[in-house]
């Protein structure tokens, strides 16, 4: 073989074994181990710490919370879903949902075209009046006990009923001759079949009621609640109380979107306040806030009320015409 | 004159010699080289059985196959997935850069086009106040609207995926549980795989100088737990699980409905599987 071609060969090995030994010495470890890529590289990304912890690590703490949120219609909101990633939490921060829920919860529930029809959407500017959604809605436990109960009551059987067993408390007319118990007269009849259905079940509790609730039937609730809706709510007003009547009028603005500007609730299933005992209410509204009537809406507006405000709402709200304002205006 | 460049001729001789010795040399040591490196690559390509299980001692990448599924029937358009996977995945907090982001289809009355709009779209980043918080609009609420639906999206994790295919550093590959994930050490910037994308899946981090991209929270997905976008999802818009498992969501998903893949005339075969999209969403 000519010296030149051999002196070529060499040439080219020498390159060829130049190449190998540069890529043996460029090539990180665990490189073609499965593939073209840094095999290293995939237990590197898995080992990334998840910001996301899941509804599971909140539980460890907050179980009570977790529970009445798992039995309720926001179970499938996750949630970080609105308090955000729990990474940090809770040694470095609280997870607090943002102060305008207008605005959070408008993000899934602002009707929008494009949005399914099973979601539930509101007109936010025909729907709360300006306040707040966690006003009325627990977030939690989103779902309002507005559910209004079939109403099929015969009057006539519930006036002889209520002659029976009622009209010794709560007055002849369904108005009660004494400040600590409620007036009937005119009241929502859904929400009474759904008060009178919680003393029979022992949902709620009361020394007088649970006992003569435990001896109606169903139908005698029906009737009962049909016979006091027809009744004329006109009572004499309370005499003065405590409170001071303008500032429950301030204070009743954080009500007004469920029971009404002035206490005539917007939806049959709660109740109207309008021209109540205030004895009654003060004490209905103390047992929220102690827990022993369980509301989870009335619970969480009850929280943060004084004694003072207590008295101030009962005040104002005894004071209101128990009539519909529609037909007062009509009247007027 | 002459003498000069004799004398050149001897000196290139002498040279040439010179590189032969070395070359000599260089091939005994090349011999040698290669030897290591066979030994090397036999070492690096040992198999996974020594290693355990891989990529983590209590995850083995051969036992899954990864699907997701997106059901735009359900989806509400909250973005609540976004915001999510901003924060799982570090992606840039601003109205430029998404691993997942959502698309919104509208059909007026009258017009033969969609109006396409997502969180990016500037009238959207006034609605929510600020670039790190996502929300749409309400601008087609006095619109007659004959149509409209929102449409999630996010890499497809395709079986023949382009991106790996341009990369020049192998910083970007497909796992053996399906997911194409990116080596960040290895990537070079280079933006190839951005352009390769017909999904437009991919962004470049100016930042961090890498390219980015959804792996479906691989680092998640690998602890047992779900995607971050699909724990946030409050509806159920989105669903991931094992192809292997045929009770996992994923399964019951494709199994139960119709489903279709985004740009099957590409090839790539995605494993993204949407349900309830129309035929302008590409």
């Amino acid at each position: 073989m000519p010296k030149h071609i051999v002196r070529l060969i060499a040439l080219m090995v020498a390159g060829l074994a130049l190449g190998l030994i540069a890529k043996w010495f460029f090539t990180v470890e665990s490189f073609y181990e499965y593939g073209h890529y840094r095999a290293n590289s995939v237990p590197e990304i898995a080992a990334q710490e998840p910001a996301y912890k899941t509804a599971r690590y909140c539980q460890s703490c907050h179980s009570e919370r977790h529970a009445q949120w798992s039995a309720n219609n926001h179970k499938t909101v996750n949630c970080e879903t609105c308090h955000g990633a729990a990474k940090g939490h809770p040694q470095k921060a609280k997870l607090t949902i943002p102060a305008d829920t207008r605005k959070l919860c408008t993000l899934c529930h602002e009707a929008m075209p494009g949005r399914p029809r099973t979601q539930p959407q509101i007109a936010l500017t025909q729907h709360s009046g300006g306040q707040q959604c966690v006003v009325c809605h627990n977030p939690h436990a989103p779902k309002l006990a507005g559910v209004v109960a079939k109403m099929a009551g015969d009057a006539a059987a519930g006036s002889k009923k209520h002659a029976a067993s009622c009209a010794s408390c709560h007055g002849a007319a369904g108005i009660s001759p004494n400040d600590t118990w409620p007036n009937l007269a005119g009241q929502n009849a859904a929400y009474l079949v759904r008060i009178l259905g919680a003393y029979k079940s022992g949902d709620q509790t009361d020394v007088m009621m649970s006992p003569i609730a435990k001896t109606l039937s169903d139908a005698d609730v029906q009737n009962l609640a049909a016979y006091y809706a027809g009744l004329s709510c006109k009572a004499a007003p309370s005499e003065g109380r405590a409170g001071d009547a303008g500032a429950g009028k301030a204070l009743a603005k954080n009500c007004a979107a469920c029971h009404g500007e002035t206490g005539i609730a917007s939806n049959p299933a709660w109740p109207k306040l309008a021209g109540q005992r205030a004895g009654y209410l003060v004490n209905a509204l103390k047992a929220f806030r102690a827990g022993l009537r369980k509301d989870p809406m009335m619970a969480g507006v009850t929280r943060g009320l004084s004694d003072a405000d207590i008295a101030n709402l009962a005040a104002y709200y005894a004071a209101q015409s128990c009539e519909p304002v529609t037909q007062a205006r009509k009247t007027q | 004159m002459k003498q000069e460049t004799i004398s050149s001729l001897v000196a290139r001789r002498a040279f040439l010699r010179k590189i032969g010795r070395a070359a000599t040399c260089a091939g005994a040591i090349a011999t040698a080289g290669a030897l290591g490196v066979t030994q090397k690559v036999a070492a690096k390509s040992e198999p996974a059985s020594s290693r355990g299980s891989f990529p983590t001692p209590d995850y083995d990448w051969t036992k899954r196959r990864w699907g997701f599924g997106v059901d735009a029937t359900k989806c509400i358009g909250c973005l609540r997935c976004v915001e999510a996977c901003k924060r799982e995945n570090n992606v840039p907090a601003d109205a430029h850069h998404f691993n997942t982001w959502v698309e919104r289809y509208v059909y007026l009355e009258g017009e033969a086009k969609a109006r396409v709009d997502s969180q990016a779209d500037p009238q959207n980043v006034a609605a929510s106040g600020s670039e790190k918080e996502y929300r749409f609009d309400n601008r087609y609420q006095d619109s007659k609207v004959e149509k409209a639906f929102f449409v999630p999206k996010l890499c497809n994790q395709c079986e023949h995926p382009p991106c790996v295919q341009v990369c020049p550093t192998g910083a970007t590959y497909k796992t053996k549980d399906g997911v194409v994930l990116i080596d960040s050490k290895y990537c070079i910037g280079c933006q190839y795989c951005v352009q390769a994308c017909p999904y437009g899946a991919r962004y470049f981090n100016v930042r961090t100088r890498v390219t980015q991209k959804c792996y479906w929270c691989y680092h998640r997905i690998t602890k047992g737990l779900q995607p971050a976008c699909v724990e946030a999802c409050p509806v159920g818009a989105r669903i991931f699980g094992d192809r292997n498992d045929p009770q996992s969501p994923i399964s019951l998903f494709i199994r139960n409905n119709r489903v279709q893949v985004l740009r099957p005339e590409t090839g790539n075969a995605p494993n993204v599987f949407y349900v309830g999209i129309d035929k302008e969403v590409g």
